[in-house]
């Protein structure tokens, strides 16, 4: 039996769909979690490593590996997985069966990239649950031994001095930044995809500009300062500052650690930003692309 | 009369050539037509200029002149890849998904879905001779089966072009024999098939035409017979012949003012031997 002919549709979110789930696909096959067992082996270990500290320290110690190792993860495994993904295809053809099929290209890098997030949702969300498992573990030893030793009437602050001090929903927040920086840079390393001849090419560049990123603010501030630079740095000042993410604004992840309330605004401000950036990397990546010859 | 399947006019592509002046001229002012439901042959050398040209029909690569149209359609536009079913040379698909995994995946990105779209996935497995591997990873395949799963991922939407590049690089004769008859079995259905190959001799088992690039310019086009029909020589195959018979033939031939060119016994091509004999010790 032969399917209908299909109506050729401009933009498919079904095709966009199709091409995220094959990316997923893709990198689970080839088993990029198992860098989730490395995660937890790290978490658990700083957790044996601090059973002499105080409960305070030992939690801080433990929110402030699992958050840094889940940000410094989530980026890595964006940036290696989505720096692979155009040139292996363009390298192995299959970039030419896909879009010799009624496939445009923007529909191409947008399901490639949609499945990216996804690995990167997964693998951000399994790590949150490895990280509050290991905390909620040592919290209830800590409850537990904390109950034998406390004298009753003291019990109850202590207790509470305690869960305060462990896993709180306020975390979430930081999560949720840690993935938008780790989407934010997997976005520009595939602009970068888009014209570059090589993965290794890539990487270096994507790598550079995380690093860049993480100083863009100190340019961006001399630039609104109007130093007395001459015209020439202050215009390429300007442009470093505007081209690249001022990644520093996800180091707030690190106040939110150490129990600092973010207020919403500032959380939604930081969100749009991170965002907006994606959404322009994306588009710049689709005009590249669209004019690349394959 | 009705739309070419495939239409060129005036095609020219070039490149530029890093860090000079000159740029390289991969196709050069290049027109042709394919009328639907003919096989059509695109040969030449490597660096002809064969599958540049292919690329642009298929809309990979934007010509530097000229137009190419699939049905009337610019192939510029994504519309005309709904009709196309594309094989490349020694294709490489996703080794992670099996051959069923693929043909879904080809039909997806057609817009195709539903149990419809797995029954025809399943019939074109069977079609292609792959039914018993529609579970198998692509990363265990030979080349014979890959070329067999690309042939069917063509045809995942029900084409009316084919445009096959190489379908028989890297199979055995059996494989290849069966590819061709896979040609065959589409220009009966009417489908229009735009072939580049090496192996002349397939070509010119299963084209109606045929079109010679060199260096970028088509330098022959015609149907295949003639082409290569030599209009002043005359092939008289006999079958117990006498040694007798046979000087009488040459004498009468001098006499009628005609040469005796060359005389011999006819072989079989080794492609029918090798298959005889295969076939035979199976």
């Amino acid at each position: 039996m032969n399917p209908s002919s299909p109506v050729h549709s401009l933009f498919s979110t079904r095709r966009i769909a199709a091409l995220a789930h094959n990316t997923l696909l893709e990198l689970v096959r080839m088993r990029v979690f198992y860098f989730i067992l490395l995660f937890a082996l790290m978490v658990i270990g700083s957790s044996l490593f601090t059973v002499n500290f105080s409960f305070q320290e030992q939690f801080q110690v433990l929110k402030d590996v699992g958050l840094g190792a889940i940000s410094i993860f989530s980026w890595l495994l964006g940036l290696l997985c989505t720096a692979l993904l155009l040139p292996k295809d363009l390298e192995d053809r299959t970039l030419y069966t896909i879009l010799a099929k009624p496939v445009p290209r923007f529909e191409y890098l947008l399901g490639k990239l949609l499945g990216v997030f996804l690995l990167i949702g997964i693998a951000v969300a399994l790590m949150s649950l490895v990280f509050a498992g290991v905390l909620g573990l040592r919290e209830q030893q800590v409850l537990a031994e904390t109950a034998r030793s406390t004298p009753p009437a003291d019990l109850a602050q202590a207790l509470a001095s305690i869960r305060a001090s462990a896993f709180q929903w306020n975390l979430l927040p930081g999560i949720a930044l840690i993935y938008l920086k780790a989407v934010l840079c997997a976005t520009f390393t595939l602009l970068i995809s888009t014209f570059a001849s090589s993965s290794v090419f890539t990487v270096l560049v994507s790598v550079v500009v995380y690093l860049v990123g993480h100083v863009q603010g100190i340019a961006r501030e001399y630039w609104l300062g109007g130093g007395d630079a001459s015209p020439l740095i202050k215009v390429l000042v300007a442009l470093v500052a505007l081209i690249f993410p001022d990644l520093q604004l996800f180091n707030i992840v690190d106040e939110i650690a150490v129990g600092t309330v973010v207020p919403m605004l500032l959380f939604w401000k930081i969100t749009g930003f991170g965002v907006l950036y994606t959404l322009v990397y994306m588009l710049v990546a689709q005009v590249v692309f669209s004019t690349r010859e394959l | 009369m009705s739309t070419p399947a495939i239409s060129i006019r005036n095609l020219t592509k070039e490149f530029a050539i890093p860090f000079k002046k000159e740029r390289l001229v991969a196709v050069r002012n290049l027109s042709l037509e394919v009328p639907e439901g003919e096989v059509y042959g695109l040969l030449g050398p490597n660096g002809s200029g064969k599958s540049t040209a292919m690329k642009i029909v298929l809309g990979l690569v934007t010509p530097t002149e000229g137009t190419t149209a699939i049905f009337g359609c610019d192939s510029r536009r994504v519309e005309s890849r709904e009709q196309v079913g594309f094989l490349p040379e020694n294709p490489y698909f996703y080794k992670f998904l099996t051959a069923l995994e693929t043909l879904l995946f080809f039909g997806k990105l057609c817009d195709l879905r539903g149990s419809a779209l797995k029954d025809h996935a399943y019939s074109l497995l069977k079609t292609v001779g792959l039914e018993n591997a529609a579970d198998r990873r692509l990363g265990g395949f030979s080349k014979g089966m890959l070329q067999r799963i690309g042939m069917a991922q063509a045809l995942i939407q029900n084409p009316r072009l084919l445009v096959l590049d190489e379908p028989t690089a890297g199979v055995d004769p059996a494989g290849s024999r069966e590819i061709r008859d896979l040609i065959l079995q589409f220009k009966s259905q009417g489908i229009t098939v735009l072939l580049c190959s090496h192996l002349l001799g397939q070509v010119q088992e299963v084209c109606d035409r045929i079109g010679i690039l060199h260096h970028g310019s088509l330098i022959k086009e015609g149907r295949i017979e003639d082409l290569i029909t030599l209009e002043n020589q005359t092939q008289l195959v006999l079958e117990n012949a006498s040694p007798a018979l046979l000087a009488e033939l040459e004498k009468r031939a001098r006499e009628g003012g005609a040469t005796v060119i060359g005389e011999g016994r006819p072989k079989a091509d080794l492609e029918q031997f090798f298959l005889r004999v295969t076939q035979f010790n199976s």
